[in-house]
């Protein structure tokens, strides 16, 4: 039966490559998507635990946690409950780098542990945090910066102090600034995006941000990379599109089968009656349809894995979103486009391979 | 396998079938009776019903009315006709309706295939079968690189990969010369004769009845059956 697969569709290597690579695009559109999910849940795992905190607090129903405005008495607030060990703001200014608008930059108090928890690796901490600023490795390499260069924010020039290590994506493709150069500098002066809260001993994240949550009316306490996607709008948006993108996906792929198995059995119907006149059964006439089927979408499918790793990354670029997200491909997401071939190529051939069960043997030896 | 083919051929009875093509009528309440191994031949002009009534036999289609049965059972109403169909019946056609992609053994591999036959024992039944229709040599090359009668030859080894009890042949060697006609010819009767399957065969060519235990005419759709050897005799004297 394999055999006979792999003739027929070497029989027509054009139409077959064809409909091969519409399946590959499908399955390609899906690995990237898969890809740039898994790295924004990744990206968001790592906004999440900024500064090695354990949960953060942002305003309500924002957009984007980056545009959330929280009042700056609200950390002394929070410093007091009992269930947080330490708590520290940051006002976050997005696209402030011009040489990488995907950079953020972070304002830190300085003797908050957000900052404190840098690790210098080149040169050292500011002296002066109204003209220094400390910029993340990974930015450092992007923009060809060292201790002593000059890094651009909002039009303003900051000597490098210092490049640190966080291990966090997001904090080292970024840069910081002192929290009260950073709040003159966009005029939001008295106000932070967010405070991160590292929690007492034995505090379960959860409780803590039902408790603050709970004690602060409009605010919203995230404690989890899930949240963290579903906590602004655009998270939620991106979300859905990546679904309705999968969704269109399949629908393509599964017609570009159908249309192809169809074709091909209109062009074989005298050969699909004489294996039913020899002795085929009808179901085995449909599994070599189906077959055919699943396997042009298997081959697309492997060219669509590839294709995707490919395009995963130039998705992150394409939306310059590669300082906050880098694609990850896992083993889950590579199975997942495979899986979607194989479902192209079984749904795509079951209304050919139906229409063949169909078919009288006489009536389909007279199609020849 | 002459061994295990040489079993008694299938008897074939038709009752009272009738078959319309929308408002045209094929065949009119016919009836006939084959014997286990005989070989009739139907003759008839063409449009006359001679390749419905083998398609009705072989179980392609089913009849409007009347009934068609093989050693007892009704192939069309069987719970799974194309199986049916394998146990009982090879099929012969005017063209040769090989796959053209595949080797002439895959195309003599295909019937056992459908019956779900091991790959070793399918390569080696089609390889025996080829030997059988002396196309050994040819076993390898692809339907176009055969000559219309080692086409026909692959497509007689494919009939009887199932070792069919019944051999239905519709026009076998109408699309091929005199010469190569005869030597088809010679290779059904011969296996006829040897192996001792019933086989039905249509043709135009009223003399090839000669050959035949009997002769069955079809007039527009309607069956005059009349004994082969009476109308030899009848026409030597």
């Amino acid at each position: 039966m394999l055999s006979i697969i792999v003739t027929n569709l070497r029989r027509r290597p054009t139409r077959t490559v064809l409909t091969a690579a519409g399946i590959a695009v499908g399955v390609a559109t899906i690995v990237a998507l898969l890809s740039f999910t898994q790295g924004l849940q990744e990206s968001a795992s790592g906004f999440v635990h900024l500064g090695g905190s354990e949960l953060g607090v942002f305003q309500a129903n924002v957009s984007d946690p980056t545009t959330s405005v929280l009042p700056e008495s609200m950390v002394g607030r929070l410093r007091r409950r009992p269930e947080v060990a330490q708590a520290t703001p940051l006002l976050l200014i997005v696209e402030g780098i011009k040489r990488d608008p995907a950079a953020v930059v972070f304002g830190a108090q300085s003797d908050g542990f957000f900052t404190k928890q840098l690790v210098i690796v080149g040169g050292a901490r500011p002296t002066s945090w109204q003209t220094e600023a400390l910029v993340g490795d990974r930015l450092a390499a992007q923009l060809r910066l060292s201790p002593g260069s000059t890094l651009d924010v909002k039009g303003r020039a900051y000597r490098v102090a210092g490049v640190y290590h966080s291990g966090i994506l997001f904090e080292d493709s970024g840069a910081v600034l002192g929290l009260a150069e950073a709040q003159r500098l966009i005029e939001r002066p008295d106000e932070e995006t967010n405070v991160i809260v590292r929690l007492s001993p034995g505090t379960r994240a959860s409780a803590a941000a039902r408790a603050i949550e709970r004690d602060f009316p409009g605010t919203q306490a995230i404690t989890t990379p899930e949240q963290a996607l579903r906590a602004g709008a655009n998270g939620t948006l991106i979300s859905k599109a990546i679904l309705v993108i999968v969704a269109i996906a399949i629908i393509v792929g599964v017609i570009g089968v159908m249309n192809t198995m169809a074709m091909s059995i209109a062009e074989r119907r005298g050969e699909l009656g004489l294996l039913s006149t020899v002795g085929w059964s009808p179901q085995r006439v449909a599994t070599l349809i189906l077959g055919e089927g699943i396997a042009v979408s298997i081959l697309g499918a492997a060219g669509g894995l590839l294709l995707g790793v490919i395009g995963g990354d130039l998705l992150v670029r394409a939306l310059g979103v590669s300082s906050y997200v880098s694609p990850s491909v896992t083993a889950w997401g590579l199975g997942r486009g495979l899986l979607v071939g194989v479902a192209i190529g079984v749904l795509g051939g079951i209304y050919p391979a139906w229409r063949v069960t169909r078919m009288t043997p006489l009536k389909a030896l007279s199609g020849t | 396998m002459t061994e295990r083919m040489a079993q008694a051929g299938a008897e074939v009875l038709v009752e009272r079938v009738s078959k319309s093509f929308g408002r045209i009528s094929a065949l009119r309440e016919a009836s006939l009776h084959v014997e286990p191994g005989q070989a009739v031949v139907i003759t008839g002009r063409s449009g006359s019903g001679k390749s419905t009534l083998l398609a009705l036999v072989g179980g392609l289609e089913q009849p409007d009315a009347g009934r068609v049965v093989i050693d007892g059972r009704a192939i069309w109403r069987e719970p799974h006709p194309a199986r049916a169909r394998r146990e009982v019946v090879g099929f012969v056609f005017q063209r040769h309706l090989l796959l053209e992609t595949l080797s002439a053994q895959t195309n003599v591999e295909v019937p056992l295939l459908g019956a779900g036959m091991r790959h070793a024992e399918r390569r080696r039944r089609a390889l025996e079968l080829l030997d059988e229709v002396g196309l050994a040599d040819r076993a390898e090359h692809v339907p176009a690189r055969l000559s219309g009668g080692e086409r026909q030859r692959v497509a007689v080894a494919r009939a009887l990969a199932n070792e069919p009890r019944l051999l239905l042949a519709d026009e076998p060697t109408g699309a091929l010369d005199s010469v190569t006609s005869e030597r088809i010819l010679d290779l059904l009767f011969g296996l006829r004769d040897r192996l001792g399957m019933t086989m039905i065969l249509v043709s135009y060519d009223s003399a090839i009845g000669a050959r035949a235990d009997r002769t069955v005419t079809i007039v527009d759709g309607l069956i005059h059956d009349h004994d082969a050897h009476d109308d030899a005799r009848a026409s030597a004297s």
